[in-house]
């Protein structure tokens, strides 16, 4: 697989994260434009672990997914009176003051004859974890993947289970969950935390992937494209934010050719998407035939595997 | 002390400039009940049919100024039209997104057609600035603040005492009941969105002719500080959005002033952030109900 | 999905999450636990390189570079590796990247020559891919402008845009 595609793929699996955690706030109902703030905080934790506290690559992740999650948790408090448009920007806020914040700060350490550390808004240089470690470009596609896959079988998982109708239930109508006996501040604090942590793996991620972060990087068009992606790719199930990542970034890379045009072309079409799919491509709808679907055609497989049996009485 | 009232005075003056980006901003959520994110983008288009007409022809203020607000009335149909009516009553969430997505168009279509990073404006006043005792107030500021004023007492006009804006505060109210009194909602939104539009070109012709130049981050620029503004002195509320800019301007310039410009960035958005979580409402806006319809 | 659980099934239910939650972290942890023997090999062993980047404008939005590779500690030019040139647009990570390039080697040793087309004015970062005898990666931030390549300093919270 040559260099670049690794590189583009690389670059699908890492944004996801944060598309992910986009959508899973979404299913609570609530619009979140700030989730590139744990995404960020995810990439300096473990990257400051990495480079300048020797740590592994494991521990690293965990480490900035822990601190992330934390800072969700911590932000989804005062935040829990605020609904709709007053949340959304509240997180928007929230975000900036955090990519701000990274602006401000400064933690460097001498190693080797050489400052090493976040430095404020020449961000953080050097996360070489992967080339000491001589870890290649496949391997470290194969990990972010692998983490992707673990995330995505959680999500999946969740949606079937009683938390994830718990979820879309708040999402669809808060009183009326809360009038069913389900505690809504604690599960939407707890969907937030969830979310922080998603967005926190895959910053730290993203830091050991381009060795480079700058708080530039995180700032409100990606929080805006990270719910964007849920959007355009489908509401409906956890694929949906992967296949929004898919269509932007691959379809950006593919549609070179006309470079200079590429925004032009793809912001018509997403609005004009959304015009006919204002849930996104895999809304619920089309998820729904497609169960009903699959269930039908088991059905029937198995009803034609039964017949033998039916007919020697 | 001397510096601190220096710093209120222009605080005053930039903020009437955010104060009118706000209004803009509070008509289009008035009546749609959605956020327009392309709001800003669209105004940066109009300045740089601004830029152009000064470039190219050499025109003077008044002319630019009314190419800025054309040019921003056209963005702002556009975005109307492509994001906000079609759309169905609930999918206020696409609607945003649907803005976000035009917002990078418009971003990429003014960067094509205008590649460099900045391009002059014709300045508003090129007289020194007048002197009262020890504060300084340039002209430019002071030409900005009363356009400003007098664009703001326009609105209130034309919202308090004109059958249009009546129409307009029916449909802000209960657009379902302004419906059923047989007011034409979609065209009264349209028309909202193209006076919307002019308020923000007219303010973004004076910020840019204050700073005499216009680059393609202004787009965001706008529209971050619209936001703030309206949020901070109250979500749908028109006078609130007067007030609310001149609360950020004057917030800023001193933050600016004593801090520098990263800390100004800061305060804006921890007073956002702290008025949201304290006061959602904001200074003098109404109690907040579900912003955005039940979900869809 | 919305149907109502009956206890006991719903008992059996919690259990298997659990079980699949149970899975699915094992499965986490074994991929990360798969990468530490990675790490351990090798820790110092590696050559770190630097470069010097100098760019000049050819024709419209595209750009002749000349990169220096050598050994950061020992400052001996690098040569013979295959230098690919990659460029990111700081404020929007996945967009408006370029397409790699491959740099060709000059006549002195560790200097490479490059052109770029970029997509638009402004702060880019040059991501420079080292693989062969020696495997690294330069960031250089530099600002694209239609007459002249100089270094970009971020700046902090923009003059009001």
């Amino acid at each position: 697989m040559d260099d670049y595609l690794i590189g583009v793929l690389s670059n699908i699996g890492v944004i996801s994260f944060v598309a992910l955690s986009a959508y899973l706030l979404l299913l609570t109902g609530e619009i979140s434009f700030g989730q590139q703030a744990f995404f960020a905080i995810g990439a300096y934790a473990a990257g400051i672990a990495t480079a300048l506290w020797g740590w592994s690559l494991a521990a690293a992740l965990v480490w900035g997914a822990a601190v992330s999650g934390g800072a969700a948790l911590l932000v989804g408090v005062p935040t829990l009176r605020l609904h709709g448009l007053y949340f959304a920007i509240a997180t928007l806020a929230f975000a900036e003051m955090v990519r701000i914040l990274f602006e401000l700060f400064r933690y460097q350490i001498s190693i080797d004859g050489e400052l090493i550390g976040p430095n404020g808004t020449d961000g953080f240089r050097n996360i070489r974890y992967i080339f000491d470690h001589n870890i290649d470009a496949f391997q470290f596609l194969l990990l972010i993947y692998s983490l992707l896959a673990a995330a995505m079988l959680g999500l999946l998982l969740l949606e079937r289970s009683r938390l994830g109708v718990i979820f879309r239930m708040i999402g669809q109508d808060e009183t009326l969950a809360e009038l069913q006996g389900i505690p809504v501040a604690r599960r939407k604090v707890l969907a937030a935390g969830i979310a922080g942590t998603l967005a926190g793996i895959g910053g730290g991620l993203y830091a050991h992937l381009t060795t480079y972060v700058e708080p530039r990087i995180f700032d409100i068009m990606l929080g805006v494209h990270s719910l964007a992606y849920g959007l355009i790719g489908g509401l409906g199930t956890a694929f949906g934010p992967l296949l929004g990542v898919l269509i932007d970034i691959g379809l950006l890379e593919s549609i070179r050719a006309l470079a200079g045009y590429r925004m032009i072309i793809f912001g018509g079409l997403v609005a004009l998407l959304l015009i006919v799919r204002p849930r996104g491509l895999l809304d619920e709808m089309v998820v729904h035939k497609i169960g009903r679907g699959w269930r039908r055609v088991s059905l029937w497989a198995r009803r034609s595997s039964l017949k033998p049996r039916g007919n020697s009485a | 002390m001397i510096d601190l009232v220096q710093n209120t005075l222009d605080g005053v003056m930039i903020g009437s400039s955010y104060g009118l980006l706000a209004l803009g901003f509070t008509l289009i959520f008035g009546v749609m009940r959605r956020l327009d994110l392309a709001y800003g983008p669209s105004i940066m288009i109009g300045g740089y049919f601004g830029t152009v007409l000064y470039l190219y022809y050499g025109a003077g203020p008044l002319a630019v100024a009314s190419a800025v607000v054309l040019g921003a009335v056209i963005a702002g149909i556009y975005v109307e039209r492509l994001c906000f009516a079609p759309m169905k009553a609930g999918a206020a969430i696409a609607s945003m997104v649907s803005s976000f997505a035009i917002w990078m168009q418009l971003e990429q279509a003014a960067i094509l057609v205008l590649p460099r990073h900045t391009y002059p404006f014709p300045p508003l006043a090129t007289v020194a600035p007048l002197e009262f005792g020890p504060f300084l107030v340039r002209v430019d500021h002071l030409i900005m603040l009363v356009c400003a004023l007098a664009l703001a007492a326009a609105v209130h006009l034309a919202l308090y005492h004109t059958r249009f804006g009546l129409a307009l505060r029916a449909i802000i109210g209960s657009p379902v009941a302004a419906h059923l009194v047989g007011i034409n909602v979609r065209t009264a939104v349209l028309l909202t969105f193209a006076g919307a539009s002019a308020v923000g070109g007219a303010a973004g012709f004076l910020v840019l002719a204050v700073d005499q130049q216009v680059t393609p981050m202004f787009g965001m620029w706008a529209t971050l500080k619209g936001l703030i503004a309206m949020m901070i002195g109250g979500l749908g509320s028109v006078p609130g959005a007067v007030v609310g800019g001149l609360l950020l301007g004057i917030v800023e310039v001193n933050s600016q002033w004593y801090f520098g410009p990263q800390i100004r960035d800061l305060v804006a958005y921890v007073v956002l952030f702290a008025f949201l979580v304290v006061r959602p409402r904001g200074l003098l806006g109404r109690a907040p109900e579900p912003a955005m319809p039940p979900k869809a | 999905m919305g149907t109502a659980v009956k206890p006991e099934t719903e008992g059996k239910q919690r259990l298997s999450d659990w079980r699949m939650a149970v899975k699915s972290a094992t499965y986490v942890i074994a991929t990360l636990a798969m990468l530490a023997p990675c790490g351990l090999e090798n820790a110092h062993a590696q050559i770190r390189a630097k470069a010097d980047v100098s760019c000049q404008p050819a024709e419209k939005l595209q750009y002749d570079c000349i990169i220096k590779l050598a050994n950061a500690r020992t400052s001996e030019p690098l040569s013979g590796l295959t230098l690919t040139v990659g460029a990111d647009m700081p404020s929007m990570p996945a967009a408006h990247n370029m397409r790699p390039v491959k740099a060709t080697e000059e006549q002195d040793k560790g200097t490479y020559r490059a052109r770029i087309a970029l997509e638009m004015y402004g702060d880019w970062a040059l991501r420079l891919e080292l693989s062969g005898t020696v495997r690294d990666r330069v960031v250089k931030l530099l600002r694209f402008e239609s007459d002249r390549v100089g270094e970009a300093t971020p700046a902090p919270g923009r003059h009001r845009h």
